[in-house]
């Protein structure tokens, strides 16, 4: 039996078929079970149909936020001009913005980490408090939140820097701190300054490792952005979501969180192949 | 090797799997689940599950019940996707989730309805007629825009609703958030985070569902194919249900030291106080008799006023995207009439277990 054979190599169809079996056996449980409920209950709104779901879609992509714009005024515009104003672009950009936001703070984090493993007295100053914040869940401390960024906009990008900044920050702090001794004394010996040291020889070595760590990290932002954004909000992804969860929109849902993962699975193959093109020696990843 | 080890973990789960399978067949009963979630008119099913009233009844009419406490949308989730038989919600979710979603849903107890316990509050002195262009925070498609909108409505500013830039709070979090960012100047929300709310300083009051009173009900409603079903057993939960409800709303209406011991055991279901708990009593019309409840249920107001919930439901979508006219979703009403198409009945109010409650037969 070669399934549990560590030297075999499967066939191209193998490969092919199998990677693609549990994609193809949840489409059809899920048909399944939609088709099986309509049966029961034409009106089911929990797992909508392929036409419930296609009419979701052009309901978020071609159309404006119901509430908002009167339909008569998009009327004629071009599929184009109607994707731009349909409330999933709307509620794209402006869940990319805060999402934007949060991944440029992770950039200080990352220096603070180096700083902090290579300068004793930034190390000193810092580890011990981020230790401890990092254990904090600041979900849990909403209200506090709310008094120090209000409950608008920055709240919501706080929210990710204090979620996500620590982990960013001690995990640079450990690749810096792995980084052989014996290099930083190399580096010395050439006559290289600290500064040298510190961005010319660790940061450039541990940079892949870095956005590998950055990268691994974007869920969580996410998380967080999501949870920001139903906290309260008047626009983004989870907003709209929230909002359909009152009425059951699950044919709306569906497509938003396929969109979401669609969209995550860009920024992280995007982010895998910069790695690869700017660090091409680095092979762990 | 490998192969005996793979035969001995199948062996296992199957086994496993045997002993689960086996259980529920052990108890013969029909078992039922109502949800509900905290409000002061449901937490009354804390305490019918924790004294033992609810068993008694069950056993009365020999099944068993299950009673189970949610948050307010998973019980309303649970409901829809028919994970439970009956569930204690608004008479506007009634129709925005079960009816609108194709579950034919019957409400079998009207329990009270909000009379302050909904509101609009501002700080800086802020009025209805100031809202437009600031920002409310509420949570959207609830009651509670409901009562903003009725509120603009009533005071002639229909026509400015849509200016008003509104902030989906999660409830969860609205009372930290309006106190603690004095930048938003208006909240719409419910008790007891209104009681809170209010005992800031400069926080006023402007609005309330004193001032609709019977439009925002809170019921018990049940599955209509559970109270079909062919064995009578969902008959006999409704009756449980019932006959369970009226004698906890008769403790709860008492004076003096017994009843204030059952509000007390009732708070303790919200981790709340007995003071704290008879406060939103006093802005709750609880229907403590099932005479009370019938008389509204038959009442020509109560058309009126579901009328205007659906009309509202209606306006946002909330009865469905695809529900091109307002009588797709239809309600019967106790007197057999239906507004909207008749084929189409999907909330029904139906009286005959407040009748049997009232004339003491259940």
């Amino acid at each position: 039996m070669s399934l549990l054979n560590v030297n075999v190599k499967p066939s191209r169809t193998a490969c092919w078929t199998l990677s693609w079996l549990l994609f193809a056996t949840g489409i059809v449980l899920y048909f399944y079970t939609a088709q099986k409920r309509h049966k029961e209950n034409p009106d089911d709104r929990v797992v909508p149909t392929l036409a419930q779901l296609a009419a979701g879609i052009y309901q978020a992509a071609m159309s404006p936020d119901g509430d908002e714009a009167p339909a008569a005024q998009v009327q004629g515009q071009s599929a184009f001009g109607r994707f731009h104003t349909s409330m999933l672009w709307t509620d794209t950009v402006a869940s990319s913005r805060r999402f934007f936001y949060g991944l440029a703070l992770l950039f200080p984090a990352v220096l603070l980490g180096l700083h902090m493993g290579i300068f004793p007295y930034f190390g000193v100053f810092f580890l011990r408090f981020i230790l401890f914040f990092d254990k904090i869940i600041a979900l849990s401390v909403l209200p506090i939140l709310f008094i120090a960024f209000g409950i608008d906009e920055l709240s919501k990008v706080m929210l990710i820097v204090i979620g996500v900044t620590p982990t960013i920050i001690l995990d640079t702090f450990n690749l810096t701190k792995g980084v052989p001794p014996e290099q930083l004394v190399k580096g010395f010996t050439l006559g290289a300054s600290d500064f040298d040291v510190a961005y010319r020889v660790v940061l450039k070595q541990i940079w892949p490792r870095v956005l590998n760590s950055i990268r691994l990290n974007l869920k969580p932002l996410m998380l967080f952005l999501f949870a920001g954004e139903m906290i309260a909000s008047t626009d983004g992804l989870a907003y709209r979501i929230a909002l359909l969860r009152r009425h059951m929109g699950m044919n709306i849902i569906i497509p938003y969180v396929l969109w979401v993962a669609f969209l995550l699975f860009l920024v992280d193959l995007t982010m895998r192949l910069l790695n690869k093109k700017l660090h091409p020696w680095f092979r762990e990843a | 090797m490998v192969y005996r080890r793979i035969g001995i973990a199948t062996g296992v789960l199957v086994a496993l799997l045997g002993a689960a399978s086996v259980a529920p067949l052990a108890a013969d009963k029909p078992a039922f689940t109502v949800g509900w979630s905290v409000y002061v008119g449901w937490n009354p099913y804390y305490y019918m599950n924790k004294s033992g009233i609810m068993k008694k009844w069950a056993d009365k009419y020999g099944i068993s019940i299950k009673v189970q406490r949610f948050d307010y949308a998973p019980s309303l989730d649970a409901f829809v996707a028919k994970n439970i038989e009956a569930c204690a919600m608004t008479n506007m979710e009634a129709l925005d989730m079960p009816a609108a979603a194709g579950i034919d849903t019957t409400a079998m107890i009207v329990g009270d309805y909000s009379n302050g316990n909904d509101a609009v509050l501002t700080r800086n002195g802020v009025k209805l007629k100031d809202l437009p262009g600031k920002k409310l925070l509420l949570v959207e498609k609830t009651v509670s825009q409901y009562l903003f909108e009725r509120g603009m409505a009533l005071n002639g500013l229909e026509s400015q609703i849509k200016q008003v830039r509104l902030v989906n709070t999660s409830d969860s979090d609205i009372a930290a958030a309006f106190l603690s960012d004095k930048s938003h100047e208006a909240v719409v929300t419910w008790k007891p985070l209104v009681s809170q709310i209010s005992k800031q300083p400069g926080v006023t009051n402007i609005f309330n569902s004193s001032q609709i009173p019977g439009e925002i009900l809170d019921l018990t409603v049940i599955r209509t194919d559970v109270l079909n079903r062919a064995d009578g057993s969902g008959q006999k939960f409704a009756k449980a249900l019932a006959g369970a409800w009226y004698e906890t709303m008769a403790l709860m209406s008492g004076k003096g030291p017994a009843a204030d011991k059952v509000l007390a055991a009732i708070a303790e279901g919200s981790q709340d106080s007995l003071e704290s708990y008879k406060e939103q009593l006093s802005t709750t019309h609880l229907l403590y008799t099932p005479q009370a409840a019938l008389q509204l249920s038959t009442s020509p107001e109560l058309k009126q006023k579901m009328t205007l919930v659906k009309q509202f439901c209606f306006n946002h979508a909330l009865l469905g995207e695809n529900t091109k006219s307002i009588d797709d979703v239809a309600i019967r009403y106790p007197d057999a009439s239906v507004e909207g198409k008749p084929g189409r009945v999907r909330l029904r109010f139906e009286t005959v277990y407040m009748q049997m409650a009232s004339q003491g037969k259940l």
